[in-house]
Parts: C-alpha cells; sequence; structure tokens
C-alpha cells in the first residue's frame, strides 16, 4: 500500500470543456469583482456566483464543504472579533466572510475542472511570467511528495510508540520531524535541479499543451466579465 | 585506427568542499555500444562520477570525455543534454511536469524541437517503455515501476548515445525489475549503470568496473569477478546468489 495521496480526475462538465484560457480570465475577472465590492449583499451575491459555478463543474459537494469550511476556519477570528469590538461589526464581518468564501470557491473551480497543467499553460499564454508558473508547477509536484513523506514520518513515529502530548518530548520530536523534512527538502531541490540541467534546461517555460478557442469559450467569459462587471456596478451604484 | 571510446575517464579525481576525496585517479572507457556496470560498496564514488559525467559537478579539463565532449568545457557542456542521458536514482527527482507526457517532452522541447515535433517524440519514447497512454497521467500517482519507466522515457526521448542509469532496479518489485531488464537489454547506445544489484549486472551487462573508495579495483567479465568471494568481500560485495549457487552445485 502506499501512503501517496491521490490526484482526482477533473469530472466532465461544461466548465472541464471551456477554453483553459477563457476560464482563467474569467475566473480573474470574478475575483477581481469580488475583490471589489464593499457591501455584504453583492459579497454574497459573488458567493453565489462561485457556488453555482463549482455545481455547474460537477465538484464533488464534499469537496465544496470542504473548501467552505477550510476558508471559514481562516476567517473565524474575523467573524468573532470584529462584531465584538466594532459598532455594528457584524455586517461587515459577513463582508469579508462572504468575500473570502467566494475567492475560495472560485479558485476550487479553477483547479477541480481542468488539469493544473492546462491551467498553468494557460497562464502563460495569458502572459503570467514562466518563472511564476513553473514555481507554482513544482511547488504543486513537490507538495504532494512532501505530504507523502510527512505520512510516512508520522507512520514511523507511531510504530515507534510516539503519541503527541502537550510535552517536551512532543515538540523536539515534532519539530526534528519537520526539520528532517525540510533538510530532505533542500536536498531534494538540488537533485531536481541538476536532474533538469542534465535535460538541457535553461529556465525557459515549455509545454506540449494546445488550446482551441470556439465561439462558446468567449461566450462564457463575456457572460462571467458581464455577472463581474453589473455586481461591481449595483455595488457602487445603488 | 580504432574508433574514439564513448566514455572516456582519464585520471579523474574529485574532492567536495569538506575535503573528502570522493574519486581517486579513475582511469577507463567504454566503447560505443558497450553495457558496463560500475558497482562498488556505498561512498565508492559511484553517483560523483556519474555527475562529473554528465557535467553537473565542475572539474578539471581533459578528466572525462564523453560522446566527444568534455563536461568541464562550457562550450561542450550546453551541447552535453543531447549526447548524454541520465537516469537518476529515485525517479521522484527527474519527473517534476504536472503529466507525464510533459515530462516526457521536457528534454527534446529543450533541445529545440517544434511541440509536434516533441509529442511526437514523447508518445514513442511513452511507447517504448511500456506506458502507452500514459501522458495525461500525473507523475506522483504512478508507481515505483512506472516512476522508472517515465523517468527512462524522459531521457530516451533526447535519443541520447550514452545513457548512466543511476540504481535502475531500486525500489522495483520482482516484475517491475524483471520488465527493466528486458527494457535495459534493448536501450540503443552505451550504458553505464550504476548499482549494488549484481544480479541485475549478471543480465543486463557485459562489463563490470569495480570501485572502492574513489578508485577502479577491478575491470573486468562480470561473471569472474563476481565469482571471486575473496575480491568481493574484500570490497564490501557479496557473490551473488545465482553464481555462489553454482559454486557450491
Amino acid at each position: 500500500m502506499s501512503l501517496a495521496p491521490t490526484h482526482p480526475s477533473p469530472p466532465d462538465s461544461p466548465l472541464a470543456r471551456w477554453d483553459s484560457r477563457w476560464k482563467l480570465a474569467a475566473i480573474a475577472f470574478l475575483v477581481a469583482g469580488t475583490a471589489c465590492v464593499r457591501s455584504t449583499p453583492a459579497a454574497a451575491a459573488f458567493f453565489a456566483v462561485a457556488v453555482g459555478l463549482a455545481l455547474l463543474g460537477r465538484i464533488p459537494r464534499r469537496a465544496i464543504l470542504g473548501r467552505v469550511g477550510l476558508v471559514l476556519f481562516a476567517v473565524v477570528p474575523v467573524l468573532v472579533v470584529v462584531p465584538l469590538t466594532v459598532d455594528d461589526g457584524l455586517v461587515p464581518a459577513l463582508g469579508v466572510g462572504f468575500r473570502a468564501l467566494a475567492i475560495g470557491t472560485f479558485a476550487l473551480v479553477l483547479v477541480r475542472t481542468a488539469p493544473l497543467h492546462r491551467t498553468l499553460a494557460a497562464a502563460h499564454r495569458l502572459r503570467v511570467p514562466g518563472v511564476l508558473v513553473q514555481v507554482t508547477q513544482l511547488a504543486h509536484r513537490y507538495t504532494f511528495l512532501l505530504a507523502a513523506e510527512a505520512r510516512r514520518t508520522r507512520t514511523a513515529l507511531r510504530t515507534r510508540g510516539f503519541r503527541p502530548r502537550t510535552d517536551a518530548h512532543t515538540y523536539r520530536t515534532t519539530g526534528q520531524a519537520v526539520g528532517g523534512l525540510l533538510v530532505r527538502g533542500g536536498e531534494r531541490a538540488d537533485r531536481v535541479a541538476a536532474a533538469m540541467r542534465c535535460r538541457g534546461f535553461d529556465g525557459t517555460f515549455h509545454t506540449l499543451t494546445a488550446f482551441r478557442t470556439t465561439a462558446a469559450d468567449g461566450l462564457g467569459f463575456a457572460l462571467a466579465a458581464a455577472v463581474a462587471v453589473g455586481l461591481v456596478a449595483a455595488d457602487r451604484y445603488f | 585506427m580504432g574508433h574514439a571510446p564513448a566514455i572516456r575517464l582519464a585520471n579523474l579525481t574529485h574532492a567536495y568542499a569538506d575535503g573528502r576525496t570522493a574519486l581517486a585517479g579513475v582511469t577507463f572507457a567504454a566503447a560505443a555500444g558497450e553495457r558496463v556496470a560500475l558497482v562498488g560498496p556505498n561512498g565508492a564514488g559511484k553517483t560523483t562520477l556519474f555527475l562529473r559525467v554528465c557535467g553537473v559537478l565542475a572539474g578539471k579539463r581533459g578528466e572525462v570525455t564523453v560522446a566527444g565532449l568534455d563536461p568541464a568545457d562550457p562550450a561542450h557542456r550546453k551541447r552535453l543534454p543531447e549526447a548524454v542521458g541520465v537516469v537518476f536514482q529515485n525517479p521522484d527527482d527527474q519527473l517534476f511536469s504536472a503529466s507525464v507526457l510533459d515530462d516526457v517532452a521536457f528534454g527534446p522541447l529543450n533541445l529545440g524541437l517544434s511541440r509536434e515535433d516533441a509529442a511526437a517524440r514523447a508518445s514513442e519514447s511513452l511507447a517504448r517503455v511500456g506506458l502507452p497512454g500514459f501522458g495525461d497521467r500525473v507523475p506522483h500517482n504512478l508507481s515505483g515501476g512506472e516512476k522508472r519507466r517515465a523517468a527512462i522515457a524522459g531521457v530516451l526521448a533526447m535519443r541520447p548515445t550514452v545513457l548512466l542509469l543511476d540504481e535502475p532496479s531500486m525500489y522495483l518489485d520482482p516484475r517491475g525489475r524483471r520488465d527493466l531488464i528486458g527494457l535495459v537489454n534493448g536501450l540503443p547506445g552505451t550504458v553505464l549503470v550504476a548499482t549494488h544489484d549484481l544480479e541485475f549486472v549478471l543480465d543486463t551487462c557485459s562489463r563490470a568496473v569495480i570501485l572502492d573508495a574513489g578508485r577502479v579495483v577491478a575491470d573486468g567479465d562480470p561473471r569472474t569477478l563476481f565469482a571471486d568471494a575473496a575480491l568481493m568481500d574484500r570490497h564490501g560485495l557479496e557473490v551473488p546468489p545465482r553464481l555462489a549457487a553454482i559454486r557450491t552445485g
């Protein structure tokens, strides 16, 4: 049995078939719109759009709920502290929460409706610098490896009777395990760089991914952009 | 006049920054098309030798010549990737792209091939290593044997004339190892294999060079060398079970 995490393939859906360049541009528009709005109803509307896209992309509900839970966990301090420390702070706190949820769900739509290499190739075609694309690709690739190594380390610790507690031994052991992972990660980075140089890498990002645009792709982008602009306008002028 | 050797090491010496000597005057040559195993205990200098041959580690000019190129010469070093392919010990170090096809095409694209030609070479290499249809898979979801094959495909796609395989049978189950033996026996060009797996050497190589403490201590036919129990014992190796069975049988 492998302790490596699995990587699900995107389910077939209109969003999976959408040209990744148009999809990335559309989601960038929606995220920018979300970040621009000031009122809570507008932020809630963006969140509703994000959830709608996630459902249209046939992303499993469990994944959507998981992402919502993760974002909520991150914004809990805002949701708790702001209403208690600012007059009429509940509504602004909810606005922050909806914005965070919307952006988190848009990101989920992006990564769960296309293989990552397509999305990264699309980003490169949209003039995102090659260095950023490559760093993202390597980070994604080796995050899974690091996670698998962390799981193996955890299993090795447990098989030797280690149970985390709130004592010095636990903190020391955890520190050593994390330190070991980082040192091994550094050594791996050197080996990966050597392997890349041996295959002629000169810093340029190349990909085989090809794209083909249809009228529906452009229409999808126009619709998403119209929704983003409409909600921002509604937020500003009504 | 004979042909120039594919690999020529002349008094190759290498010391790390901490003063540790990894290679101390290694001299040998491998002819074009020859399959040579580099065996020795841990720390013998096998991987360092590979890193010098492929130009990852810097060194003095004239110590290494591979496919007519000197890795210590910056102008030659740029041309090394198209002549020398290296399959590293851990395939996870070598499969860095987001899809198998992109990874196998990585080298050809760096060589300046068009997307169509690189894709054709990548598909051909994947078929050659027994992974047709794996192009869209993500590397971290492959099994150990599949990762090894994908890493070899990535190197074969560059069509090198010299291939360096570092511990190729590591992490493989018996079936994966058996498949790899078939694959290595079908590889073109000159092949240099660094390994502890002496049974693997008996199945794939016609010559073995034993390294110990950075020096060549024996060079010859693997069956003759590996059957010498005293030699094996002196250099931290063991007579492979297959040869031991012949001796006792």
